[in-house]
């Protein structure tokens, strides 16, 4: 082996002769040799660049071999030294290795001699390459298991779900900040008996479904309300760490905040309840109408039978406006509605309107304020939409308004929108009503009401179809003296 | 003669009910929302409520009866629901309405007049 490693050499001594003559015997055998005349010259050598070995003369003019060596081990210490000391004694060479030197050597030396030693210290520098090879490899893995540590810390730390190990003593092994907040602790430390300091819930199913069951293979899955009211509300997934053997090392609990999820199944709930009632209202009236008519047992006038089974009707009339007010709501929502767009001129589809409700209007004797017919607005829509809309306005509007009343359309356009304003002289609405108006089902109700019919879907319709387009729907309202409807659509173009 | 209390928000179904109780001979009073109805059984002091949960207005027939109940009034209550099957809730139990009675709507004339003599039946025997 060290025959193969021709290895680079310094040589510093202040003999010429002696230089020039080891140069020669060491470059023959092949090794690249420098050589500096004086210490100051080795420490310049010698720390510019890495030698496999170096010769040092003990004793210089300038500088002491020991500290050539020294300042040459700073740089490099894996350059194997030798001294060369013409003087030598027990005590310098114990000295010289004891202050660093690898060997000494005899001034004068054969060539044999110096051969010899330079063997050796090749041997020792191969070795110290070896181990410092061996080392540089240890600390670059330790760096990367460190570094992936690290990683793996930033990484749980800061997804959004809790994550909680806990091991199979039931101690908290490792937990990360998200776990804190979705539990609604504040500090957990590492270590403890962590089953009771979890939401019951989970507790018990880390008991009943891993620690009390040998080899658990399966995860389980938990909803748990950690602040009441549908404030917080997680779900816990419980997964088993398994060792080698399939026995149980530990539960890995992620956490998972759902209470967005849990208020929309809340409402979808509800919504379901409230179509459940209305559907189920006009069904019950009828049912109850006709066995008053059925049962021999109740005694009713022909008037009264006439006024059951008209109102029976109206009920099941009143229920199917709903189921296909409601189908038209399921089909916005899926947005599986077909839309003709094309230019409509509001100010036409105003009075179409209008001269549809001709009757109701002389009825109530209302006042009827139109848009000038000069100045023409279009706007881009479904006709059949803008139809519906303007005409459940126009409908509320005489329907709750008062007799000898006013209903007032207006149209107006700025930079941006075109808007229609429906304004009647009617009832108007509670602040607490007009809150609720767009909602599904609402229905004003009060001594003036009680007579009106509708679905409680209308506005709700509006609504959606409105904000189809971009558009909006605002309300204002006093009670007792009218309600305004103000309507914007993004512009397209005024017709000159 | 006993008296019973019918409130409801649906004016057809009060009427309906009214009428069957009256041919069956009890005596009815009604109101067509929880504060009118309140009102009623405050003054009359009727031998059994027959209540309506009253969706439109959210909770108000839930109010009701807690509110008697906290009044202290015993009178027996049956509550109308249409939503019970519908949300799956089981309203009978956890007692979290204080009513005697859950009944699904709509119910037949033979069913609501068994429902209520059961009640009258064991407010005699107390």
């Amino acid at each position: 082996m060290t025959e193969e490693l021709k290895g680079h050499i310094l040589i510093v001594d202040d003999e010429e002769a002696l230089r020039t003559a080891v140069r020669r015997i060491l470059e023959l055998e092949g090794y690249k040799v420098d050589a500096a005349q004086n210490g100051t010259e080795g420490i310049a050598f010698g720390s510019a660049h890495e030698y496999d070995l170096a010769l040092i003369d003990l004793k210089m003019p300038d500088i002491n071999g020991l500290d050539v060596l020294k300042e040459i081990r700073k740089k490099h210490p894996n350059t194997v030294c030798y001294m060369a000391t013409a003087y030598a004694s027990y005590e310098t060479a114990v000295e010289a290795t004891k202050l660093g030197a690898d060997g000494y050597i005899l001034k004068p030396f054969s060539p044999d001699e110096l051969l010899n030693s330079l063997n050796s210290g090749f041997e020792k520098r191969r070795w110290l390459l070896e181990a410092e090879r061996l080392r540089k490899e240890r600390e670059e893995s330790l760096l990367e298991v460190a570094f992936e540590r690290t990683r793996l810390k930033t990484i749980i730390n800061s997804i959004t779900d809790g994550v909680l190990v806990i091991n199979k003593k039931g101690e908290l092994a490792y937990f990360n900040q998200a776990s804190l907040t979705l539990l609604d602790i504040t500090y957990l430390p590492l270590g403890i008996p962590i089953i009771e300091h979890l939401p019951v819930e989970i507790g018990q199913m880390i008991v009943e479904k891993f620690f009390d069951i040998e080899k658990q293979t399966i995860a389980f899955s938990i909803e748990v309300s950690i602040k009441p009211e549908n404030q917080l509300y997680i779900e816990a997934t419980l997964s088993p760490i398994s060792e080698n053997d399939k026995s149980l090392a530990g539960v890995v609990v992620v956490l998972k905040n759902i209470t967005e999820f849990k208020k929309l199944e809340l409402l979808k709930s509800q919504f379901v309840s409230m179509v459940a009632h209305e559907l189920k209202a006009p069904i019950a009236a009828s049912i109850g109408f006709i066995d008053i008519m059925r049962q021999p047992g109740i005694s009713i006038t022909p008037e009264q039978k006439i006024d059951f089974l008209n109102r029976s009707h109206q009920r099941l009339q009143s229920l199917l406006f709903m189921i296909n007010d409601l189908l038209d709501i399921s089909r916005m929502e899926l947005n599986k509605v077909t839309r003709e767009i094309r230019e409509v001129v509001v100010e036409e589809t105003l009075s179409e309107v209008v001269n549809l409700f001709k009757v109701d209007i002389d009825k109530k004797q209302l006042s009827i304020g139109m848009p000038e017919e000069a100045g023409k607005h279009v706007i881009r829509i479904d006709q059949n939409e803008f139809m519906r809309i303007i005409t459940n306005l126009v409908s509320n509007g005489i329907k709750y308004n008062r007799d000898k009343g006013s209903l007032t359309l207006q149209v107006k356009q700025d930079a941006y929108y075109t808007t229609v304003v429906i304004k009647d002289a009617g009832i108007g609405l509670k602040p607490a009503e007009k809150e609720r108006l767009f909602s599904e089902f609402f229905r004003a109700k009060n001594e003036h009401t009680k007579n009106i019919h509708g679905t409680g879907l209308g506005l709700s319709i509006v609504k959606r179809i409105i904000e189809a387009y971009s558009g909006k729907i605002t309300c204002e309202s006093t009670y007792g003296e009218g309600t305004q409807f103000t309507l914007s659509f993004p512009i397209v173009y005024r017709l000159e | 003669m006993s008296l019973i209390a019918v409130i409801d928000d649906d004016q057809d179904i009060l009427e309906a009910s009214t009428l069957i109780l009256k041919a069956r001979g009890f005596e009815v009073i009604s109101a067509n929302n929880p504060d009118d109805g309140y009102k009623i059984i405050k003054e009359q002091h009727p031998d059994l409520i027959i209540l309506d949960v009253i969706m439109n207005e959210p909770d108000d027939g839930f109010f009701l009866a807690q509110k008697l109940r906290k009044e202290n009034v015993t009178t027996p209550i049956i509550m109308y629901t249409s939503i019970a099957k519908a949300t799956g809730l089981d309203f009978s139990s956890g007692g979290m309405i204080p009513v005697d009675e859950f009944v699904e709507k709509p119910i037949s004339p033979d069913e609501l007049i068994g429902k209520v003599e059961k009640f009258l039946k064991k407010q005699v025997e107390k």
